[in-house]
């Protein structure tokens, strides 16, 4: 069983994220232009996408992501891949940023790639696939103009489709296959990391085992170190090694995955998989499950002190102030369970 | 029981292609009481969707209803003349679509568009019509109602817009909501809320629902009856807990089997093999029978659709026996 060989948690993660904030100044919507033409007041604040977070990606580790809505984990992510600079912090790849510095940074790497949510939107219509693989190891060296052919078609086995699919175009292609032409693209630029998005919330349920269970092997046969952003939990307890749970812009608890799925010490954690509606019936009953009480608050005016105070049932007067963050604390082991909580559940 | 609020018998919507009919919905027949909550699942493109839009009379050329009858307490709907319809549909039937901004008009105010939808309905004074919209409102658990009213849809957020959308298919106190994936798009959290409202909206208001999802574990928490659908056709339907606990069709079983919640973490799911077939030249075989691991030369042949007690099938050879 794959548990039995968890990651070595080495001192020198892969990859590191620290003390990493993204803020955006929202550009207006149309909306928010009619709103203004009709004298309506038109919020201009910044948005606190991530704000602060530490977090370090082992070799061979799979770390899920998971969150709600507008939470930052996208943001995050492509924070993580060197698609966003931080507005403040850190990404740092074996010790080196991922990122190069100045007005108009640019990523350094190509050892980290992405997968993205939608199989549709990711790929160029009028390419044919092959060229959509072979492109960017052509530009970085990692195959000469003579051997792309068969490099190409090494990935698209790799993945699960059959070397003629390299002349076809995206839209010759289901969703499920798409999203494997996404996969053999970020692979063949022999990434180290890989960032995958919402791979799967595209796809129905059948086709979704499908895209799982080609991660699961692409993990093992080639060690991959990935970072798996969903926004579903069940997917999450299967497909990850640790797992990280994200609350507007922060992580509020991380540690290993069915620690954290069987005992959540942060409140949230412990409400957003009460709120999961399960199939597994027990017994006769289908699980019953709870609504998080409340609105999440929105990005743009996050609450002082502890951002989950507004719902969180064990608030205390500390919790409205003081943001609860023990994430350098000198005693957390690496590889060990963090919650950012002054009353964790025990 | 409570009483009979739709039937529908034998509805088959057809679309005529440029490379021939492609059969999006297929014979497809089922029965909703008032105040219950069905669930329709399927694959992507397997007619859930033209199902909802065929009951409500909203199919377009090159689609049409071509054989079926829609019965709406009694009365048909199927044949109905457009101004008729259009007075069913909003006040008797309403539906919420998958993207609320199909619903929502982003340069009118919320409140305008609901009165809107309650003037095409009845005359009513402002007041009248404001308390009704605030009303509804606080029924999918919009706070500070009266104060949003004046809000334009951008304002709200995605999780908010769609119960907005769901208010205003509640405003005219219909007996039938459709509700095509109406929480697909919202993450976890929202959806469990809104799915709790919807069921407590269901039994306060005797307000019966068409819960369209491809997803079986938001469905089966609302809904009490499950219909599933393939190319086309329900190939099993039955009470929820039911046919959760004993699938009969073999592509119900691989549906459920292929759920994370059925393996062991980082064991490899249990896949169902290959796509669903083409809905245009569909042969005389059982749809599914390339992708069925229990198919025999019998399954050349497509199976009708049997029944035992309050559970059918479309199978020749079901997981439990004594099928009529
Ligand atoms: N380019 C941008 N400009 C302005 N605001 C942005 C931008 N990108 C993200 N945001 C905002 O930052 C916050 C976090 O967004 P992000 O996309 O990271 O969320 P997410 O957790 O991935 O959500 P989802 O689950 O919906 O994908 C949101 O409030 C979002 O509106
Ligand atoms: N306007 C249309 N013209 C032609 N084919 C259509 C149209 N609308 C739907 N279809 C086809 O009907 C079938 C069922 O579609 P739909 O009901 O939308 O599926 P679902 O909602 O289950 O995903 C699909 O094959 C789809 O391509
Ligand atoms: S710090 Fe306080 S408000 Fe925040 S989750 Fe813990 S108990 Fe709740
Ligand atoms: S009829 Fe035959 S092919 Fe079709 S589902 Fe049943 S066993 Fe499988
Ligand atoms: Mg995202
Ligand atoms: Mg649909």
């Amino acid at each position: 069983m794959l548990l039995a060989q968890a990651p070595i948690m080495t001192d020198r993660p892969l990859l590191r994220v620290s003390k990493a904030s993204k803020q955006f100044a929202p550009a207006l919507s149309f909306g928010d232009h009619i709103a203004g033409w009709l004298g309506q007041e038109v919020d201009q604040r910044i948005v606190h996408a991530v704000d602060g977070v530490s977090l370090d990606l082992h070799r061979g580790e799979v770390l899920g992501l998971v969150g709600e809505s507008g939470c930052g984990k996208s943001t995050l992510g492509r924070m993580m891949a060197g698609i966003y600079p931080p507005s403040q912090g850190t990404v740092q790849l074996d010790g080196v940023p991922v990122m190069g510095a100045g007005k108009k940074p640019l990523k350094t790497t190509t050892r980290i790639q992405m997968v993205f949510q939608d199989p549709f939107a990711s790929l160029d219509p009028r390419v044919r696939i092959g060229e959509t693989i072979g492109e960017g190891p052509l530009v970085h060296g990692l195959v000469d103009p003579a051997n792309v052919g068969a490099y190409v078609a090494q990935w698209l086995e790799t993945v699960g489709l059959p070397a003629e699919a390299a002349d076809r175009f995206p839209h010759q292609f289901s969703g499920g296959q798409r999203q494997r032409v996404a996969i053999a693209r970020a692979l063949a630029m022999q990434p180290d990391v890989l960032i995958c998005d919402e791979p799967v919330a595209s796809l129905d349920v059948s086709i979704q085992a499908q895209i799982i269970n080609l991660f699961l092997t692409l993990k093992q046969t080639l060690n991959l170190t990935m970072l798996f952003i969903s926004h579903d939990l069940g997917v999450i307890r299967h497909m990850t090694d640790r797992v990280a749970v994200m609350y507007l812009g922060r992580i509020v608890e991380s540690g290993p995955t069915l620690q954290v799925y069987d005992h959540p010490q942060h409140p949230y954690t412990r409400a957003l998989l009460d709120s999961i509606p399960r199939l597994v019936t027990e017994g006769d009953e289908l699980v019953v499950f709870k609504a998080i009480e409340g609105e999440l608050p929105s990005p743009l005016a996050p609450p002082a002190g502890c951002h989950f105070h507004l719902r969180c049932p064990f608030v205390q007067e500390r919790c409205k102030t003081v943001v609860p963050d023990f994430s350098d604390h000198p005693s957390l082991p690496l590889s060990g369970r963090h919650v950012a909580c002054y009353f964790p559940i025990s | 029981m409570s009483r009979i609020l739709l039937e529908v018998e034998g509805l088959s919507t057809h679309f005529m292609t440029r490379n021939g009919v492609l059969k999006a919905v297929n014979d497809v027949s089922f029965t909703l009481h008032e105040g219950e909550i069905i669930g329709l699942v399927g694959e992507s493109g397997s007619g859930k969707s033209v199902t909802g839009f065929s009951i409500l009379g909203l199919v377009d050329p090159p689609g049409k209803i071509v054989a079926g009858s829609v019965r709406l307490q009694g009365r048909e709907l199927i044949g109905m003349s457009e101004p008729d319809l259009r007075a069913v549909r909003g006040r008797e039937i309403s539906m919420v679509f998958q993207d609320p901004s199909t619903t929502l008009n982003p340069v009118l105010s919320i409140g305008t568009q609901m009165r809107l939808a309650l003037e095409a309905h009845e005359t009513l004074s402002r007041q009248a019509a404001d308390a009704r919209c605030i009303d509804v409102l606080n029924k999918v658990g919009i706070p500070d109602a009266a104060r949003r009213l004046g809000y334009f849809p951008h304002q709200f957020s995605g999780g908010m817009r769609q119960r907005v959308a769901i208010a205003i298919a509640l405003l005219n106190h219909p007996k039938l909501i459709i509700c095509d994936e109406p929480t697909t798009a919202l993450d976890v959290s929202i959806q469990a809320q809104i799915l709790l409202q919807m069921k407590t909206l269901a039994q306060d208001f005797g307000t019966a629902m068409i819960w369209i999802s491809h997803d079986l574990s938001t469905v089966s928490s609302v809904a009490s009856q499950l219909l599933v659908m393939y190319a086309g056709r329900i190939i099993e339907s039955g009470p929820v807990r039911d046919l959760l606990r004993v699938p009969d069709h073999p592509y119900t079983r691989g549906l459920l089997n292929s759920l994370p919640d059925h393996a062991s973490p980082g064991q490899p799911l249990v896949q169902i093999p290959g796509q669903m077939p083409s809905l245009i030249g569909l042969g005389a075989e059982c749809a599914f029978v390339s992708r069925c691991n229990q198919s025999d030369a019998l399954c050349q042949t497509s199976p009708a659709l049997r029944s035992k007690g309050a559970r059918r099938v479309r199978c020749h050879h079901p997981v439990a026996g004594d099928w009529q």
